[in-house]
């Protein structure tokens, strides 16, 4: 019995405690402060520490695994565990943390105290989400993480009026989506305890193991599994979110206050992807092979009208709001790729983790600049390049990072993502997508540029600037905010020039979780292939065995029963 | 009391008798706007159950039903002088009994 | 000097660009911005110098040289890597070399400016990025480089980015870049899947062995992976259609204009082609199309050239048309002719924009020709540093741009005449003579104005950098035009005027580029029998002719090889000795022209231009072609992203707010029953209890 990743996850709920009770240094807003940072502070160090004992020649294995018993006679668990995925997602959280707490110093005056409560309270679901390897045990930290951000969208937000709103269809609209992911998730688990005993060692009890469940949903018919699945993205998609249930995200992003909308477009965005990833496409293999070209056509869709709404936009925190629906686009598109050799799958979860360093930085940029002018309309700023530079450095460098610039960490994301989709079987994406998709990038350039050269080139002009003291002279970052965003802009540099050990870590985990989407795509190309004529461009994959045990074996139990002429008719027209 | 009134006095007496006890409380309850009376009206209820619970107790030779008839009676009482006291508080407030003066929870 | 010291060359001009930026975070800093840049880029020049011959002759698997393996998927690895042959070392000459030349000429520029640092730190950034893309022995690689050179051109054009008009170029040149490059990427795609590698060398070698089998059917990728690249190749190298951005991107600081808009960064497109030439070669309609699009924008950009009055728009327009003839060169399979003339461009092109930013320093930033004449008296050396530029570019008799320009106009027409003669490239060699007009034309009218004539000037307006302390000793003769310091401004010129007056001398006669093409991969693979109006090929059975069958072509691309073929070389010789003369021919008739219009006659030329004022008014607001982009393209997406967000929030958003609305009216709908009066409960109660118990009796018994 491994107590670290325990002690990593319950940490920041037991260290956030000390702030609600009557304790009179926690008067201070210095004090309350320094103690946050020193909470998260530790919580990096777990994380470390999670980080070094990690074997990485075994980086698809849960690690450090353990669990506790929580309702023995429903067989739920708290089981806690790690692949290399969740070990970068969970480090992504506990690097993001204390820079958030830093950069919150100055943003949040009254309210202290409940302000860092909930902030940390919502590490601690966060964590909880990657190091879950029971899927009820997931699902409620899933959905605990709700709560500290409706707080925090609703009591510090930045508009008395619009946030309350925003909090209300935030929460609404999210945990929505999700109670039909639970509903799916029940059945998955209600469907395991109909299966015969004998078919693997949990089956027909009830489980809510992610591993049995696995096993179980590969017993599903499609239309089980399109079901199944049609659940899993109803509360996934709008986590992500997908276009079109994307609506939530921009007003949620443009009433939080900085340090939500770091949390919620560097972590809680992933929450979904991540999910797709490790339920989705293992659990429903089928149905993500039958219906991956509507996941994909929602994803460039999003990519494009998104990118072109970002154009618009007048308030900087919402262009970057709406960037993060077209980012993530290209991520999805990735997962559902399914290529060969995992290039998308891989190149996804790089893309969380780039999106999350890149984002979060802006939107860190975009508050130091709210903190300074209680604005955010570009029309009322202009050349601010010449009155802070360094500020405008580094925004400069995360727009950078943020558009997909070789040799900085976007690129790497947007490049495999889109290699992933062009590469991806016939069936399921294909080279169609990524060269849509890939307009993605031009947009974002557009975009982005857009916002550079109307706020940071041009001629000078300076709303009215409202220090903390009261005094009025525009200053440029101090060493603090310094801090704040120099972690940052190495992360994306180092990951850009060296992302090799973080790719080379994922492919394991990534390809046990894509084996059977794999499996199943590859058969029905196969049949496809030798359906019609050969096609003269390469597309067909090869047999593809993994190098590693995988940890689901696919059980179709009978997989000549999966009605793949559809698939086939549509592959057929291209 | 004669032996032939006794020997006629069968479960079903007993029964229906509770149950008119139950009616009435529930008629009164329903239909009289005094705050006061439809709380009696509400311990008539009480004192119907309790009646049944005493005949089947009796019918079945079980002590059980009666100990639980203690165990009403007391609760009752305890939940007369609660009642009594808010209904004085909601007088105090309104200057009237009518129950009709109290419906902010009307949708 | 060894040869691993190679790998070092992009890292030495990254560090001086940290450097750089440390030294923009304090003002007494600056200064050493400038000295740190130049041997951040010298430092390279000398060691490529050192290790040339080492380097040329790097054998197979050697010319490989790895530092680390940047990223790996599965089968997709790409390697942080150099790929070092001739053709590298040709390029990494220009980079570094013109490089280091134009950086010196900066720090007496762009001295005493406020972001001298910064200007230094996206210098050597840039030659970072530049050194990186010619020396990457992959695509991905190139890529990084491809897209690190758009960076830099996009902080180097929004140099002076209070200016709106810089930041809009900047905004253009980059987003205008990404069109191509989104081309390029696909490429990259679309190779992986065909050759399982992104590897220079390997896809070469293997398209090499595609090409030499008599029975390899070319597969539609390999007809598509050219035409994808290539819209790269346009979008960097500015051709049409998407060379809107380079004309604009002279906002920026002349120097850079100088290195990244002419001698090195639009280049790259030329160099990528050459470096995959047998890729190219796989599909049959790829090279003539990168053909006709040169020539066609050589003599596009040429006729804007000739109504522009601004001294940089005249140039850039030039350097698009030339880019044009690279091109050209390309496309009729000589690389060696685009290669040796992107060479002496290098020289000559950097030379006149210099040049031409020693006149807008001396005008304080007047760069409109109207406004000045004659300033020959005032800025010697100036004035005879442009003559020689102008004479390359105009392709005066052995001066560098003749001999490049003449290789690639000789080896058009071989391909056009004779027995395979196709009329495609004879008319693009013809479209090559007329720009040579064009080019002698526009280049000494804007001489013959800015030097001869009465003596003429009106000061620009430009007080950008006499507001500076450092540039106190300028205030004297603020209002007169000035001789440029000898250091370090007008040395490295003469450097540059020496290269555009012999470099193609020395090429030509010595014939070590030639030799280094022929060793390198831009060495066309074998000669294909080009058709002008294509046959119909089915579009998946291209046959690429093999060695074997068409040796004659083979003979002109391989002069060593060609001794067996002496009738087809003596063609080839006799129409090369040819079309010297008649370019020696055009450059003269063309300064001639312009010296009669220009500086003789001026008057006459009023009257010219007034007579065909339509002619002159669309020329001279180009074609109207970025209004046309900005109508067509730029507007109504526009237009689209403004109705997406009023879709978004009305009709998508509406539809949550709508579904959110069902609880609402459901809660509506079965209010009344919420009375508030206690009777109404109690009787709801009763009501429920007695059909609870009515359901009950009817399932019990």
């Amino acid at each position: 019995m491994d107590l670290l990743l325990i002690l990593l996850t319950v940490f920041p709920l037991v260290s956030a405690l000390p702030l609600m009770l009557p304790i009179k240094a926690f008067d201070s807003r210095k004090t309350v402060w320094s103690y946050a940072l020193l909470s998260t502070l530790v919580s990096l160090l777990f994380s470390l520490i999670v980080l070094y004992k990690f074997d990485f020649t075994n980086t698809g294995a849960m690690q450090l695994a353990t669990s506790l018993s929580w309702v023995d006679a429903f067989g739920l668990n708290f089981g806690f565990g790690i692949d290399s995925i969740s070990l970068w997602l969970v480090l992504l959280t506990t690097f993001l943390m204390p820079i958030i707490i830093l950069s919150s110093l100055t943003a949040i005056k009254t309210r202290v105290r409940e302000f860092y409560f909930w902030l940390i309270v919502l590490e601690t679901f966060m964590i909880g989400t990657f190091v879950a390897t029971d899927i009820l045990f997931f699902y409620v930290c899933f959905e605990l993480t709700l709560v500290p951000l409706y707080i925090l969208i609703g009591v510090f937000g930045s508009d008395k009026r619009k946030r309350v709103e925003a909090a209300k269809i935030f929460f609404l609209y999210t945990f929505t989506g999700s109670m039909l992911t639970f509903a799916g998730v029940m059945y998955v688990a209600w469907f395991n305890t109909m299966l015969p005993t004998h078919l693997f060692a949990a089956a027909g009890t009830w489980s809510f193991d992610i591993q049995t469940l696995y096993l179980a949903a590969a017993n599903m018919s499609l239309t089980e599994q399109s079901w199944v699945l049609g659940a899993l993205l109803a509360g996934f998609a709008v986590k992500v979110p997908l276009f079109p249930v994307h609506t939530w995200l921009p007003l949620a992003h443009t009433e939080a206050p900085t340090a939500g909308s770091v949390i919620l477009a560097g972590v809680l965005l992933k929450l979904g992807t991540y999910g797709l990833l490790r339920f989705a496409l293992p659990m429903c293999p089928q149905a993500v092979v039958e219906y991956a070209w509507l996941i994909g056509i929602f994803a460039v869709l999003g990519v494009l009208v998104t990118a072109l709404i970002c154009w618009v936009q007048t308030d900087v925190k919402k262009l970057i709001a709406y960037s993060s629906v077209s980012h993530l686009g290209f991520c999805v598109l990735g997962l559902f790729a399914l290529d060969a050799d995992n290039t998308g799958a891989v190149g996804a979860v790089m893309y969380m983790i780039n999106h999350g360093l890149s984002t979060g930085a802006l939107f860190l940029c975009i508050g130091m600049i709210y903190e300074r002018f209680h604005t955010r309309e570009m029309a009322d700023m202009s050349g601010l390049g010449r009155a802070i530079p360094a500020w405008a450095s580094f925004t400069v460098f995360f727009v950078l990072a943020s558009v997909g610039l070789p040799g900085l960490n976007g690129f790497i994301g947007e490049f495999l993502t889109l290699l992933g989709a062009f590469l991806s079987p016939a069936n399921v994406l294909g080279y169609e997508y990524a060269a849509i998709a890939g307009l993605g990038m031009i947009l974002a350039a557009i975009y982005l540029l857009y916002m550079v050269g109307k706020i940071i080139f041009g001629p000078l002009k300076v709303p009215d600037v409202h220090n903390d003291d009261g005094t009025h002279d525009l200053k440029d970052l101090n060493t603090r905010e310094i801090a704040t965003l120099l972690p940052l802009a190495a992360a994306c540099l180092i990951l850009g020039m060296l992302p090799n050990g973080m790719l080379n870590s994922l492919q394991a985990p990534v390809e046990q979780l894509t084996y059977s989407a794999k499996a199943v795509a590859t058969q029905a190309n196969d049949t496809f292939v030798t359906d019609a004529n050969a096609t003269p461009l390469r597309l067909a994959i090869d047999d593809h065995t993994p190098e590693f045990a995988p940890g689901i074996a696919p059980q179709l139990t009978d997989p000549t029963h999966a009605p793949l002429t559809k698939t086939a008719h549509r592959a057929a027209e291209r | 009391m004669p032996e032939t009134v006794m020997n006629s006095l069968t479960l079903s007496h007993f029964l229906m008798t509770g149950a008119i006890l139950f009616c009435l409380g529930l008629v009164g309850f329903i239909t009289r706007r005094n705050l006061i009376i439809m709380f009696l009206c509400t311990e008539m209820m009480f004192q119907g159950v309790v009646v049944t619970l005493v005949a089947f107790s009796r019918f079945h030779l079980n002590d059980t039903g009666q100990t639980f008839v203690i165990f009403v009676l007391t609760i009752a009482a305890a939940e007369a002088a609660l009642a009594l006291g808010l209904v004085v508080l909601l007088f105090r407030r309104k200057g009237t009994l009518d129950s009709l003066v109290w419906s902010q929870l009307s949708g | 000097m060894p040869i691993e010291l190679i790998k070092l060359i992009p890292w030495i001009p990254l560090l001086g660009a940290v450097l750089c930026a440390v030294c923009c975070m304090k003002p007494a800093w600056r200064k050493a911005a400038g000295p740190i840049s130049v041997l951040s880029i010298f430092i390279p020049f000398l060691i490529t110098c050192g290790v040339y011959s080492a380097a040329s002759g790097l054998q197979g698997d050697d010319k490989v040289q790895t530092i680390y393996q940047w990223m790996s998927v599965g089968g997709f690895s790409v390697n942080m890597g150099y790929f070092i042959d001739p053709l590298t070392m040709i390029m990494l000459f220009v980079v570094t070399g013109i490089g280091s030349l134009i950086a010196t000429y900066a720090m007496g520029y762009m001295k005493g400016e406020r972001g001298y640092a910064r200007f230094f730190m996206g210098v050597s950034l840039f030659i970072f990025a530049m050194t990186t893309l010619v020396m990457a022995d992959n695509l991905v690689l190139l890529y990084l480089g491809w897209e690190g050179v758009g960076l830099c051109s996009y902080l180097l054009i929004g140099y002076y980015y209070e200016k709106p008009e810089a930041v809009a170029a900047a905004k253009k040149a980059f987003i205008v870049n990404r069109i191509g490059d989104l081309g390029f990427a696909l490429g990259i795609f679309l190779t992986y899947m065909t050759y399982d590698t992104v590897s220079l060398s390997v896809v070469t070698s293997k398209a090499v062995a595609f090409l030499s089998d008599p029975n390899y059917i070319a597969t539609s990728a390999d007809l598509w992976i050219p035409f994808l690249l290539m819209l790269g190749a346009f979008g960097k190298s500015a051709q049409i259609p998407l060379y809107v951005w380079l004309p604009d991107a002279m906002a920026g600081p002349t120097p850079v204009s100088a290195l990244v808009h002419a001698a090195t960064m639009v280049t790259a497109g030329v160099y990528m082609i050459a470096r995959l030439i047998p890729v190219f070669q796989l599909s049959p309609y790829a090279l003539p199309t990168v053909a006709t699009i040169g020539g066609i924008t050589a003599l596009f950009a040429g006729t804007i050239a000739l109504c522009q009055y601004d001294l940089k728009k005249v140039f850039a327009y030039s350097t698009v048309s030339q880019l044009g003839y690279m091109f050209l060169g390309v496309g009729a399979l000589s690389s060696f002719g685009g290669i040796f003339h992107l060479f002496t461009h290098a020289f000559f092109k950097a030379l006149l924009f210099l040049t031409a930013g020693s006149v807008m320093h001396a005008l304080a930033g007047q760069l409109d020709l109207r406004a000045m004449s004659g300033l020959r008296k005032k800025m010697p050396v100036t004035c005879w540093l442009m003559f020689a530029g102008c004479l390359a570019l105009a392709g005066f008799p052995f001066t560098a741009g003749f001999f490049s320009k003449d290789t690639i106009l000789a080896e058009a027409m071989v391909r056009g005449t004779g027995e395979h003669g196709s009329n495609l490239y004879f008319f693009l060699a013809l479209m090559g003579l007329l720009t040579a007009l064009l080019t002698a034309f526009y280049t000494f009218r804007l001489w013959f104005r800015v030097f001869m004539g009465p003596e003429h000037f009106e000061m620009g307006d430009d007080h950008g950098h006499s507001d500076d302390d450092a540039h106190g000793d300028d205030h004297s003769h603020a209002h007169e035009p000035h001789e440029m310091p000898w250091w370090p401004m007008n040395i490295p010129l003469v450097v540059l005027a020496f290269g555009a007056i012999f470099a193609g001398m020395i090429v030509h006669w010595t014939g070590w580029m030639e030799h280094s093409i022929e060793t390198s991969t831009a060495q066309p693979a074998i000669a294909l029998n080009i058709q002008t109006d294509p046959q119909p090929t089915p579009a998946y059975e291209i046959i690429t002719v093999s060695n074997t069958t068409d040796t004659h072509d083979t003979a002109t691309e391989h002069p060593a090889a060609a001794t067996g073929h002496s009738a087809e070389h003596d063609r080839a010789h006799g129409i090369h000795i040819l079309m010297m003369w008649i370019s020696s021919f055009i450059a003269l008739l063309g300064i001639g022209l312009a010296a009669y219009f220009h500086w003789l006659n001026r008057p006459l030329t009023d009257k010219v231009a007034a007579k065909f004022g339509m002619v002159v008014e669309v020329l001279y607001n180009k074609y109207y072609i970025d209004e046309f982009y900005d109508l067509v393209i730029v507007k109504p997406l526009r237009t689209l992203g403004h109705g997406f967000y009023r879709f978004d929030q009305a009709v998508i958003h509406g539809l949550v707010i709508t579904v959110g609305y069902i609880p609402r009216l459901a809660g509506w709908s079965i209010q009344p029953t919420q009375s508030g009066k206690m009777q109404g409960y109690g009787l709801g109660m009763v009501l429920g209890v007695a059909i609870a118990a009515l359901l009950v009796f009817k399932w019990a018994f």
